[in-house]
């Protein structure tokens, strides 16, 4: 087959009628700005970890905004908190603040 | 001569208590250091510290120099109040000893010596004594005045904002405002009936005399002596449990740190002098821009020492903070205040286990090969113009470099350090420094001051000397390995950033540098005193929004000084304070580079 440089997505349907919200309901009360994130993923185009491996920012807010939980302890754990994501967030979203809140209220999930 | 009278009940309890519960305390505290420490106190007993330690109780605790500095109005006022009541102890001991001889007085004895020996009661009056105890007296009481006058207007005393105190303290400041007059009343009516006393106390109690009648006074006499007592004992009994515990505290601290012991990245023991030698003052509150800027309140270093202190600390108050460490330069106490509230974020916030950051191990992008490496750091590869300017100096004075992480690395691990998380942070430190260590490097140069207090502070990077790139610079220019253009109608004005200022000391090299290409101007606040560009990666609470205003107020002074262009040293204050102002902003190398 042609190799054209990317690859399909395997097929993943998230139900947010399924999937609890509480969690998600808390992190955004406790950080309204995040909902002026608008997904462009510069935070994830600088990161440092993200350069190193396969952590990925955007992917893990963008599954905890929809319920998803599982596993974005254990991302938030390889940020370095270096804070270029912040420099570079067009939103000037306190992205800093984000991991330390994710890694606080997600442990464990 | 019996000392003891009914009313002196309440003293004897209240200082009962403060002299229990200060003991109890430093006891505790003494014994739970860490070995270490209790080391190096019995190393350093014997030693010359201990002098100069008596000489700084001395200049601090009793004549408060370093506040003289703030402002001298408040400087005397705090003088009065410490060194004039200790020469009101000493002095009334000695007088005691004068009349009574070497015996035993109990400590009522001296404190209410008018009351048990008034002047018609002894042989052989000494008129000397009367005269300095009232001047003393007086001494102590214009200070009251002042802290009186403080409260109302603080400004007259150089200080825009005075802290908020809770209720424990106001019982004790209250207490205390009331000791001495209540010491003058009762002395005054005293003397008014008994004899003695000189120019103070004598005309007072002639004044009172004159207006009430000595009938009044006989009856005011046994009251009076009560209030002043009871004064007493309120302020000694809330003592080790307010603010004014550092009266003591202070001393204890100054010793231990004359035998170098310090607070370290996790929080020990010792931290509870440095906690309880804080009287309160808010001379921290003024240089906050977090309160300048903002308008924030509530989280200064005053208020910060005063939750832990209480075990009332959350996350928001210790987590709103620059460390930009202007508070930790005018603390009249020199606690240190940037890392007690580290090692506080860190007791909340340290956790790592074994599988974190393992993909760290091995990881090298390094490019090149020299003896002389170049660390970027990560906001420097936000600041490509700070790198390419870099690689042209390099080029321009034939240097052989080696690139840690041109094409990315490992961040140094100081951001994480500062979030608390330090055991995590020793992950990275341990990464690059095996990344040094393997290519060779004897000179280790950074762009960013972030990463260059790391390297300097917890890397243990023996043979390898660590710049900053301001101070490589220099090096190169000083001998002859740069060529550059100085244009003398080149007017720049200097951003000190705080990691590299008053974190590291690096105040002369970047003015240098930029010397030798134009002249440099000074902003209003500057070197020591420089403020912070206000997107320190210290603070995790405040919004965008309060970063630019900070920047902006930060721009505004940098603008004043009508310099053509803004020169930084430090990849984070560039970009915090590109967006303050439509001035340009350049980095030290790129001035440098586009003058060669």
């Amino acid at each position: 087959m042609t190799d054209f440089g990317y690859t399909v997505s395997k097929p993943r349907r998230i139900d947010i009628d399924r999937n609890d919200m509480t969690l998600c309901d808390g992190i955004l009360s406790s950080m309204p700005e995040l909902q002026t994130c608008i997904g462009c993923g510069t935070c994830t185009a600088v990161c440092t970890a993200g350069n190193l491996t396969d952590f990925n920012f955007r992917r893990v807010h963008t599954l905890v905004r929809r319920g998803e939980y599982r596993g974005a302890y254990e991302a938030m754990n390889k940020c370095m908190l270096c804070g270029k994501c912040r420099l570079a967030c067009p939103r000037g979203i306190n992205t800093r603040a984000v991991v330390l809140l994710l890694k606080e209220r997600l442990k464990g999930m | 001569m019996v000392f003891y009278a009914d009313f002196c009940l309440p003293f004897i309890a209240g200082a009962a208590v403060m002299f229990a519960a200060v003991v109890i305390k430093y006891t505790v505290w003494l014994v739970q250091l860490p070995a270490a420490d209790k080391r190096l106190i019995l190393k350093g007993l014997p030693t010359r510290r201990t002098l100069d330690a008596v000489v700084e109780t001395v200049r601090e605790s009793l004549l408060h120099r370093r506040i003289f500095r703030v402002n001298p109005v408040l400087g005397y006022m705090h003088m009065s109040l410490a060194f004039g009541w200790f020469l009101l102890i000493v002095t009334g001991w000695i007088e005691t000893m004068a009349y009574v001889g070497l015996h035993w007085v109990p400590l009522q004895g001296h404190v209410f010596f008018k009351y048990f020996m008034p002047a018609n009661g002894i042989a052989d009056h000494k008129p000397w004594f009367d005269f300095v105890m009232d001047l003393l007296l007086l001494f102590v009481l214009s200070g009251v005045a002042l802290a009186w006058f403080k409260r109302m207007r603080s400004r007259a005393l150089g200080m825009r904002r005075t802290t908020r105190h809770i209720i424990f303290d106001r019982v004790a400041l209250t207490s205390l405002w009331f000791v001495f007059p209540a010491r003058l009343a009762a002395e005054s009516i005293t003397c008014a009936l008994w004899g003695g006393g000189s120019f103070l106390t004598a005309g007072t109690g002639s004044l009172l005399s004159g207006v009430f009648g000595r009938a009044a006074l006989e009856a005011a006499y046994q009251p009076v002596w009560w209030f002043y007592s009871c004064a007493l004992g309120v302020f000694f009994a809330a003592m080790p449990f307010s603010r004014y515990m550092h009266i003591f505290t202070e001393v204890p601290l100054i010793f231990l740190r004359a035998y170098r012991v310090r607070p370290e990245s996790a929080a020990k023991s010792y931290d509870n002098f440095e906690i309880q030698a804080c009287s309160r003052c808010g001379i921290c509150i003024d240089p906050c821009q977090l309160q300048s800027s903002l308008g924030i309140d509530e989280v200064q270093s005053v208020y910060f020492l005063r939750d832990r202190r209480y075990r009332m600390l959350q996350h928001k108050v210790a987590d709103n903070c620059l460390m930009c460490g202007r508070c930790e330069q005018v603390c009249p106490v020199g606690i240190n205040l940037n890392t007690l509230r580290l090692n506080a974020r860190s007791s909340s916030r340290d956790r790592c286990d074994e599988s974190r950051y393992a993909y760290l191990s091995g990881i090298d992008r390094s490019s090149g090969e020299g003896r002389t490496g170049y660390f970027a750091g990560c906001m420097t590869r936000l600041t490509p113009r700070t790198m390419e300017s870099m690689a042209r100096i390099f080029d321009a004075a034939g240097e052989q470099v080696w690139w840690a992480d041109r094409e990315g690395g490992v961040c140094c691990g100081r951001p994480l350090k500062l979030s608390g998380e330090v055991e995590a942070a020793r992950r990275m430190v341990e990464s690059n420094s095996e990344l040094f260590r393997r290519h060779g490097i004897t000179t280790l140069v950074t762009s960013c001051p972030i990463c260059l207090r790391e390297f300097r502070e917890t890397y243990r990077l023996d043979g390898v000397e660590i710049l900053h790139h301001s101070e490589y610079i220099l090096r190169l220019i000083r001998a002859g390995r740069l060529h550059l253009r100085r244009d003398a109608g080149a007017l720049y004005t200097y951003h000190d950033p705080c990691e590299l200022g008053r974190g590291c000391g690096i105040y002369d090299e970047p003015r240098a540098v930029i010397e030798s290409v134009g002249r440099l101007v000074e902003p209003a606040h500057t070197r020591e005193n420089a403020l912070c560009c206000g997107s320190s990666l210290a603070n995790t609470v405040i919004d965008d929004p309060c970063q630019l205003t900070i920047a902006r107020d930060v721009a505004r002074e940098l603008e004043a000084t009508a310099a053509g262009s803004v020169v930084t040293a430090c990849p984070q204050c560039k970009k915090a304070l590109s967006r303050g102002t439509t001035c340009q902003v350049a980095d030290l190398s790129e001035i440098v580079a586009a003058s060669l």
